[in-house]
């Protein structure tokens, strides 16, 4: 990771041309050539910034990326106040929050919650795309991959698809079908996962927490 | 497409079919209803995809057609003209419409965009009193859940039970069933409330036919059809959860509790549960609010049990009340952390299943 901070004007031209103003600004290229141009303020986005695969030609008091569909983001230095490189190495990716770690360890021990006759094989089953939450077994005996979220979106189903696409591919395992778990899960993932033959289920966090309510439920 | 009608019969099919159109749909074309002239009738489409109403009305056609027009702005158009005939002609990407002096000239959507939709269902089909139907739907309908984060409780479910067709909804902190005797049986389906509210407006109150199929269900009457896809899921076993009898029962009247529930949500508002003593003589409502004070009153009632203090959501209480057809309630209780069941003297076509609140 390179880090410039520096007063620079940057002009974009490709499928419209933009041009940010003379500002200090926060430069960063990054391991994998993506260069992303930051304000100091905002958690989100940059202002400007050109994706990999690119060129960086360095010129004197210039920087030029263009990619191969003819973009050019041209970065303008009138005065560098801080520059340095670090390596960073692979990044592990992004944990998973506390609570749907907490849901998976909670549905571990008492899979029954989200099915009759549901028995446990393993948590964290693992694949070659990395692990699914739960593996376990029906009352017949079949195999139900269980994918857990806290929100149940479209990426969830996607995700629990590519799980089943090559548990399914395991003749010890096969047929295996899906269990898409959230505390709510949104129509949209509903119907995407109806359409794939992927069951879904809502739990209750608080109650499998076993945490009292003032308002009591009828289920 | 050509016609000519009555400005309140145009206004009231376009506006009937549009009932179905949502605000804000994804889709340009859903913002729109579909009307086709063949012959002298005018067929009028509004849909969401999953609700689709249909509306038809006798015109004078000048020349069949078809064209989807704005719904809420051509409803909202053609009711804001003078009285008297207004007539309606789709030429050239632009639909006029004009009555007695005034003109408006729209914007046509493509009709070639409009979804295809499937025309009615196969399935069970029943025959209703609209009337008597769209009243037992409102009486379960407000147990139903309006979060659609959970489909299955956002739907009522029709069942048969011998010669008797139940309506059951629940949100799981009420549960409401409404039997229906003399309708023959289905298989359970679950339906979404939100088409069902539509039913009186959309299609009047007059003889219904009811089809209920695989992934939809079709209402239909003289003024035109409402189909819905229906909710694909199971919904919880309600069965085991109304109790054969109960050993604590309350005699009131539903104007006198009413009226004291209202009074004692000016002080509760919604998170705050109203508690009732029941006991030889009546209850004594009370409900406390730290911040604004207290309400307290007593309501002359016929108690036999033990005597028992139980808390409810005062909005779920009023609900349930309010959809009790009888002047006069039971309310029956087992213990303050079980539910309690609210019906009708005389009438137990309709139950409500209240949850209560813990103290």
């Amino acid at each position: 990771m390179r880090i410039v901070v520096a007063d620079c004007t940057v002009d974009y031209e490709g499928r419209l041309t933009a041009h940010l103003p003379l500002a200090t600004r926060l430069v960063m290229v990054k391991a994998d050539g993506c260069v992303a141009v930051h304000a100091d303020g905002g958690a989100y986005k940059p202002l400007n910034w050109m994706n990999a695969p690119n060129h960086l030609l360095e010129e004197d008091g210039r920087w030029v990326v263009v990619n191969p569909k003819g973009e050019r983001l041209t970065i303008t230095f009138t005065e560098v106040h801080f520059e340095t490189a670090i390596e960073m190495g692979d990044d592990p990716g992004l944990q998973k929050d506390g609570v749907e770690a907490e849901l998976q360890r909670l549905l571990a021990e008492r899979v029954e919650y989200l099915g009759e006759g549901l028995t446990l094989v393993r948590r964290e089953y693992p694949t070659p795309i990395g692990p699914v939450d739960l593996l376990c077994r029906d009352a017949e005996g079949q195999t139900v991959a269980v994918e857990i979220k806290r929100r149940g979106e479209i990426d969830g189903v996607e995700q629990l698809t590519r799980y089943l696409e090559f548990l399914n591919r395991d003749d010890r395992l096969a047929p295996v079908s899906g269990l898409f778990v959230a505390q709510q899960i949104k129509p949209q993932a509903r119907t995407l996962a109806d359409d794939r033959g992927i069951a879904c289920v809502e739990v209750d966090y608080d109650e499998l927490r076993g945490i009292d309510s003032p308002a009591l439920k009828l289920f | 497409m050509r016609i000519r009608a009555e400005r309140d019969d145009l206004a009231d099919v376009l506006a009937r079919a549009g009932r179905a159109v949502g605000t804000r749909s994804p889709l340009p074309i859903l913002q729109g209803v579909l009307c086709e002239v063949e012959g002298s009738r005018l067929r009028v489409t509004g849909t969401d995809t999953d609700i689709t109403i249909r509306t038809t009305l006798e015109v004078e056609a000048l020349e069949d057609g078809r064209t989807v027009i704005p719904a809420k702005l051509a409803a909202e158009a053609v009711r804001k003209l003078p009285a008297g005939a207004v007539s309606m002609t789709a030429a050239d990407g632009e639909v006029e419409i004009t009555g007695n002096g005034p003109r408006f000239r729209l914007r046509e959507l493509n009709v070639d965009d409009f979804p295809k939709l499937p025309e009615g269902s196969e399935g069970v089909s029943l025959s209703v009193d609209g009337a008597s139907f769209t009243s037992a739907l409102s009486q379960v309908g407000v147990a139903a859940s309006g979060d659609e984060a959970r489909p299955t409780l956002t739907g009522v479910l029709f069942e048969g039970e011998g010669d008797t067709m139940r309506l059951v909804a629940t949100d799981s902190y009420r549960l409401a069933v409404r039997d229906m005797p003399d309708i023959a049986g289905t298989e359970p389906t679950l339906v979404p409330f939100r088409a069902l509210r539509e039913l009186g407006r959309a299609l009047g109150e007059g003889a219904m036919d009811v089809v209920l199929g695989d992934r939809d269900a079709n209402f239909a009457t003289d003024r035109g059809s409402l189909s819905v896809r229906i909710i694909e899921a199971n919904f919880p076993n309600y069965r085991q959860l109304l109790p054969e009898s109960y050993p604590n029962r309350l005699v009131v009247s539903k104007t006198s509790l009413l009226d004291a529930v209202g009074r004692a949500s000016l002080v509760a508002e919604d998170h705050i549960p109203v508690r009732l003593n029941l006991h030889d003589g009546g209850i004594e409502l009370s409900v406390t609010r730290q911040e604004v004070g207290e309400e307290t009153e007593h309501i002359e009632a016929e108690y036999q049990g033990e005597e028992l203090t139980i808390a409810f959501n005062t909005r779920y209480l009023t609900d349930g009340v309010s959809a009790v057809a009888s002047d006069e309630i039971v309310l029956e209780t087992s213990d303050p952390l079980k539910p309690g069941l609210i019906s009708g003297v005389n009438d137990e076509a309709f139950r409500y299943l209240l949850m209560p609140v813990r103290l």
